[in-house]
């Protein structure tokens, strides 16, 4: 029982970075038009950053200085490489985003080195908070409520300032947007911007639970693409709670069948796409 | 009489077919002109290319006597001029509220308060999604939604589609209501009939090219042409 329990919140934390990846995965892939498979290599910058930051600002500076940092790489990358594609061939993003993802990789290699690295966590935050469920961390509940104040945080300005509404009426129909005298390349602007800071604050927060590799984007970007089509396109909620789903899943499948925790993920999406195509959350129509 | 909109020798492309041949018109201030036209003769890509949503390959656009060509739309929009696109195109999972937060701030006589004093079913229905508004109601945000750039110049793209008689009547009294304010209007519009009673002067439009224009009350006494251009069942709607 405590071992289940014990995967359950693994998968759970899991599913956090996953769902905090496919939020912004979603928000660019919305606005922007852009499946941007150099989301995990922003992920990886954002814990790298932070790492380096650490000891000259502490972890909480670091903390919150390193997704903004993050969120600006992301603005430079929107407005020199991203934006001269917008109105392509989606494979040209594809195929632009795909090298960037490879090139990013390759860079925190040449700058941090190709092995591992820990993310030293405030002591305070170290302790497990009870006996039995000795996994119950401080780091992990800290985790858990830092991830759901930045996203409750993404959704209220969706929801109520002008440019997070402009933002959703945007995903529906830009041109429109721009025909009202909004400038749609500084919103796409700041969206991919707002996209890539969820992705350094989950690159942060993973830094603390799984360490730095240079390949910890990569390994997070393909369960995070299938957390999107589980909760369906074009629904942030969906994105999240297919995050989580798949990570509670793979969890749950690894106190009893260890070796089928990766497989469970993509099972989990042949169902849905079987059974309900749009996701769970997705609007109709959408890939139908 | 000053000049709202000077549209020069427009060519407009869409992909590699050519829509527009040339195209000139004008819009002085103080009027409201027609564009009519049959299905396909290029009315509403003439209000795209001057909206710069599809930019013309060739040719020039002068806005209030500025020159305004190749200007990106939201430019075009904040410089004065408020579009009201075919099909409404209102954002139908966001409320009404929302919708009207959509537009880039301005300052002028068009605010939220004035805009629902204008539209009293807008306000009732503010926490309304888009979507579950009637077609009179859509059409009514939509003209709201462009109102609150405070524009100069009102380019409305066939407000009448779809819409019962009754409320017909309503946008096309609103549409006055705005000459009446001053700004100007350039109108695209399927019943020539109903176009033509609120005109002052009136363009035709046939394959891209322009090839009537004139007084809207000269081509209204043109019975067989208007009937032509109305197709059938435009005589019924008719204004008195």
């Amino acid at each position: 029982m405590e071992l289940l329990l014990f995967n359950i919140f693994n998968g759970f934390i899991i599913g956090i970075f996953y769902a905090l990846m496919a939020l912004g995965l979603s928000m660019i892939l919305g606005l922007n038009g852009i499946i941007n498979f150099s989301h995990g290599g922003f992920l990886a910058l954002g814990a790298y950053m932070a790492y380096s930051l650490a000891p000259a600002i502490g972890f909480w500076g670091a903390l919150i200085v390193s997704p903004f940092l993050a969120g600006f790489v992301g603005l430079i990358v929107e407005r020199v490489l991203i934006r001269p594609l917008y109105g392509r061939d989606p494979l040209f993003s594809l195929l632009l985003t795909f090298g960037l993802a490879m090139i990013m990789q390759d860079l925190i290699r040449t700058f941090w080195g190709a092995t591992g690295l820990p993310f030293e966590v405030p002591n305070a935050l170290t302790h497990p908070l009870s006996q039995v469920y000795f996994f119950i961390t401080g780091y992990r509940v800290f985790l858990v409520a830092l991830a759901l104040l930045a996203t409750a945080s993404l959704f209220a300005l969706l929801k109520f300032t002008r440019v997070g509404i402009r933002i959703r009426a945007g995903n529906a129909d830009l041109e429109m947007v721009s025909a009202l005298g909004i400038n749609i390349y500084r919103l796409r602007a700041v969206n991919f911007s707002l996209g890539i800071f969820m992705a350094g604050l989950a690159g942060v927060l993973a830094a603390g639970r799984l360490g730095l590799t240079p390949t910890m984007g990569a390994s997070l970007i393909m369960p995070s693409f299938v957390a999107i089509i589980v909760g369906g396109v074009g629904s942030l909620v969906g994105s999240l709670l297919g995050g989580i789903i798949i990570g509670v899943a793979a969890g749950i499948t690894t106190t009893y069948y260890p070796a089928a925790s990766d497989v469970v993920i993509y099972l989990i999406m042949a169902v849905v796409l079987i059974v309900r195509p749009r996701g769970l959350m997705g609007q109709e129509g959408l890939l139908e | 009489m000053s000049k709202v909109l000077e549209a020069e020798n427009l060519h407009t492309f869409y992909g590699k077919s050519h829509i527009l041949y040339g195209v000139s018109l004008e819009v002085n201030e103080g009027e409201v002109v027609a564009l009519l036209g049959r299905n396909g003769a290029g009315k509403t890509t003439t209000l795209r290319s001057l909206m710069g949503l599809t930019p013309p390959r060739q040719g020039r656009i002068r806005l209030f006597g500025q020159a305004a060509t190749g200007w990106a739309p939201h430019r075009i929009a904040r410089f004065g001029v408020g579009y009201v696109p075919e099909g409404r195109r209102i954002f139908g999972h966001l409320t009404v509220a929302d919708n009207l937060r959509v537009p880039a701030a301005t300052q002028g006589r068009w605010t939220l308060d004035t805009i629902y004093a204008l539209f009293p079913r807008l306000a009732q229905r503010r926490t309304s999604k888009g979507s579950r508004l009637s077609g009179g109601e859509q059409e009514m945000l939509a003209i709201a939604r462009a109102l609150l750039l405070n524009p100069r110049f009102l380019i409305l793209d066939e407000p009448s589609q779809g819409l019962a008689p009754v409320i017909v009547e309503d946008v096309m009294k609103t549409v006055q209501g705005m000459r009446d304010e001053g700004i100007a209007v350039l109108l695209v519009e399927q019943n020539a009939w109903l176009a033509l009673s609120i005109a002052d002067r009136a363009y035709v439009i046939d394959d891209g090219r322009v090839v009537h224009e004139g007084p809207a009350s000269e081509l209204a006494a043109d019975e067989e042409r208007v009937r032509e251009l109305a197709g059938a069942g435009g005589k019924q709607t008719q204004r008195r």
